[in-house]
């Protein structure tokens, strides 16, 4: 997606806060989106969005001009939906096989599947992939979002599309009963 | 070129990434000859279009509540939208940064001791009707000033390596005040004083260390942040009243507890009672709203001492649990805690209960400047500002009454009654925009019949009652008997109306409508110590959640699928559940099986492995 202006990141850094909204309906969709497969609850998500962007406001002093500021506000928002997840178990929300309970976006099958099968990922591919495919990163900044090598991402975005694929095999299988 | 190899450059190539010179007609002419390494790549490409294009209409715009959670620091207006009053989508109260990290210490877990309301268990004389006279003893604390002990075994040696000074000076029924301090340090390194409408919390804050991260300017440093406009017993704002007296701790209220008899704690008698960590868990909780507590798992065994007459924590012991998940969970987290080792104790050394407390206990000091200064929208207002119910328990009196408004969220009315400890509070707003029921309860809760009152929907551990009505949506919580909250929530004068099949609430079902969807429901026996299941139907799946006192549940999922969907974590392995095959997953805490043509998944994350297979083994039709 398009690098805000630096003046207009600068302005919200120095507190000008409606330089700072611009910045928020520029990105709140991909963070919310991201979040929302990260998450699988799109109420959580929305919550988390909201931590994002707090923490976006208080840390934006320290924004250093070093990575594309789409990367780093992607980065807090990979931070803050990792944090939930940490401490989310509190009591156990809802099962694998349970999908969301609000379907608020596209087709409510097929959102559904990819869901589950997103769940049944383990977060470290889960979140490779949701870079990948949600937010249309290329592999040197997952690399710098999750602070891994570039080959630790390539080979995590792999599994994680193979895990998939045999996801939805084993589906197809049930469905046409040769299982 | 092997398979593996071709879907590799496959997913390469999607991703644009191949590598210049790459052998690309390799991998494609594979592909078009392998029909395997085809259906990959069309199925990589169906996952791209679902995740990458997909309808944008339901993003929410979370500009308004961001600046009004920023507005505060800048303005005048000073204001700031309060967790879920002024979020109504999001499902649960947001906690402040100090707490978060308390609770992410504790939670994440997964596993537990002997078993719950299964079975015989010992019974002491001293510790039966512990949870009833737990309930009962708070109506008789006025107040309480206690100095304490706080020892954690360091996570990663054998040293013990916290070792804190605490004390705890409490007023009736909601002003406290928690100090912790190290004893090398002559300054408090923590301290959260709550005082009516006010809080104000002082903490040493680290900069904790992320991967690529270049955040941190100042490794630790003082912050303090006051708020005021807090409404009365604010879910959303640390009041640890579980230290005063462990009520969540024991609602659901088990009758067979594991009693350890009684002994001299502080001058005073104690009586003991063997509980686990996630039990606990709003007592630890609490005391994390002053301090970083260490790590526990939630099974890990917990010896509770409480005041004989008052009920009061006087010493909490937890040790480390004994099971296989114990150990991996501990190595995960780089700790060498071996079963049955002492991981955290809290030990009250000195305690007055209803002695008089001094003027200035919970004084903010003149010359504080808060990091954060907040304002969380009440206001107490002259006599009831919402809806009042004529049935409260005996020897309740008003409290404080007001309106939450200017917070980006809709005007609340609260208003509250008290009796010691114990608090029960109404909140109701005319301007509920629905979607999801009013109060901030999770998505599963019960219908109850309240008779001339409608229907009223409670959340699954007993602790809130919501009615929803044309114009105006009610919540009632508070620290009394689940059965005397619906009293209140019947007596308000508010006939309550089944949600809009738009909210998220509109899937609760009764046992009985979710027997139609899947012939020969399983439902778990009546359990000491957990509530009747929430229950909910979606796309032919039946979730019934079960809660139990403290943070204890777990969940049902049957589905109509007649095979397992394939193993997707490394974790998962075979085991024999009620006489047939069936996998565990230990990361997930879930037990999954096949019976009758029907998919059943058993999961919690504060129950162990082997009582989740007692469970799963004390099923029966419904």
């Amino acid at each position: 997606m398009e690098e805000p202006e630096p003046a207009l990141i600068r302005a919200a850094a120095a507190g000008d806060l409606a330089a700072f909204e611009r910045l928020v309906r520029m990105y709140q969709e991909p963070v919310w989106r991201f979040l929302r497969r990260l998450l699988g609850d799109a109420g959580v998500a929305e919550d988390v969005a909201q931590e994002t962007f707090l923490r976006v406001f208080r840390r934006l002093p320290t924004f250093a001009f070093e990575a594309r500021f789409s990367t780093w506000v992607f980065q807090v928002a990979r931070n803050a939906g990792v944090d939930e997840l940490r401490s989310r178990n509190r009591r156990i929300r809802l099962a694998s096989l349970a999908p969301p309970p609000a379907s608020p976006v596209g087709m409510p099958e097929a959102r559904a599947e990819i869901d589950a099968a997103l769940a049944s990922l383990p977060v470290d591919l889960r979140e490779a992939i949701l870079l990948i495919e949600v937010l249309g990163l290329r592999y040197h900044e997952v690399a710098r979002v999750l602070g891994v090598p570039e080959g630790t991402v390539k080979s995590r975005v792999f599994s994680a599309r193979s895990r998939l694929h045999r996801w939805s095999t084993a589906d197809e299988e049930r469905a046409s009963g040769e299982v | 070129m092997r398979c593996d190899d071709a879907r590799a450059a496959i997913s390469l190539r999607l991703d644009g990434e191949l590598p210049d010179g790459a052998d690309v007609r390799a991998a494609e002419e594979h592909a078009d000859a392998c029909a395997e390494c085809s259906r990959f790549a069309r199925h990589a490409d169906r996952v791209r279009a679902a995740l990458r294009f997909e309808a944008v209409g339901a993003v929410p715009d979370l500009a308004p509540a961001v600046l009004a959670d920023l507005e505060p620091r800048q303005g005048p207006g000073r204001r700031v939208g309060v967790g879920d009053v002024g979020h109504p989508r999001s499902t649960r109260p947001r906690r402040p940064v100090v707490v978060a990290a308390g609770l992410a210490a504790i939670a994440g877990l997964a596993a537990g001791v002997a078993f719950v309301g299964l079975g015989p268990e010992p019974r002491s004389p001293a510790a039966a009707d512990l949870p009833d006279r737990v309930l009962a003893a708070q109506a008789g604390i006025e107040s309480l000033d206690a100095r304490f002990q706080l020892v954690e075994r360091d996570v990663t040696g054998d040293q013990w390596d916290g070792r804190l000074e605490g004390r705890l000076v409490y007023e009736a029924p909601e002003s406290l005040a928690l100090t912790l301090s190290d004893r090398r340090s002559t300054e408090a390194d923590q301290r959260l004083v709550v005082n009516g409408e006010r809080w104000w919390q002082s903490t040493v804050r680290a900069c904790s260390p992320r991967p690529d991260w270049t955040g941190c300017t100042d490794a630790t440093r003082r912050w303090v942040r006051s708020v005021r406009g807090r409404e009365p017993f604010s879910e959303s704002s640390p009041v640890p009243l579980e230290l005063i007296n462990p009520v969540d701790g024991f609602t659901p209220a088990a009758s067979t507890l594991a009693g350890l008899g009684t002994r001299t704690i502080a001058g005073r008698r104690a009586v003991g009672v063997a509980v686990t960590a996630a039990q606990m868990g709003p007592f630890l909780d609490g005391l994390s709203a002053g301090a970083h507590l260490r790590a526990v798992h939630p099974g890990d065994p917990v010896a509770l001492w409480l005041d004989d007459e008052h009920l009061v924590p006087l010493e909490v012991t937890v040790r480390a649990a004994s099971d296989p998940g114990r150990g991996r969970w501990a190595s995960g987290r780089g700790a060498t805690d071996r079963a049955g080792d002492t991981v955290l104790r809290f030990t009250v050394t000195s305690v007055t209960i209803n002695g008089p407390i001094a003027d200035d206990a919970f004084a903010t000091p003149a010359r504080m400047v808060p990091d954060e200064a907040l304002d969380a929208g009440f206001r107490q207002g002259d006599g009831p500002a919402g809806p009042v119910p004529s049935e409260l328990p005996g020897g309740f009196r008003p409290y404080r009454s007001g309106t939450i408004s200017g917070t980006g969220g809709p005007t609340i009315a609260v208003d509250s009654w008290t009796d010691g400890r114990a608090w029960l509070a109404v909140r109701s707003t005319r301007e509920w925009p629905g979607g999801r029921l009013f109060g901030g309860l999770r998505t599963s809760v019960r219908t109850v019949d309240l008779g001339d009152a409608g229907v009223a929907y409670v959340s699954d551990d007993g602790r809130k009652v919501a009615l929803h009505s044309d114009g105006l949506d009610v919540v009632v919580s508070g620290s009394v008997a689940p059965d005397e909250l619906r009293a209140a929530a019947a007596s308000v004068g508010v006939t309550g109306l089944r949600v809009p099949g738009s909210w998220d609430e509109s899937a609760t079902a009764t046992l009985a409508e979710a027997a139609g969807v899947v012939p020969g429901l399983l439902v778990a026996p009546e359990l000491d110590g957990f509530g009747p299941p929430a229950v909910r139907l979606a796309d032919g799946l039946v979730i019934q959640d079960y809660a139990g006192a403290g943070d204890r549940g777990f969940t049902l999922v049957m589905s109509r699928m007649s095979a397992l969907t394939p193993p997707a974590n490394g974790d998962v392995v075979g085991i024999e559940i009620r006489g047939t095959a069936g996998r565990y997953s230990a990361e997930r805490g879930q037990l999954e099986w096949v019976e009758d043509g029907t998919t059943h998944g058993l999961s919690s994350h504060t129950l162990t492995l082997a009582e989740l297979l007692v469970l799963a083994q004390s099923l029966e039709p419904a």
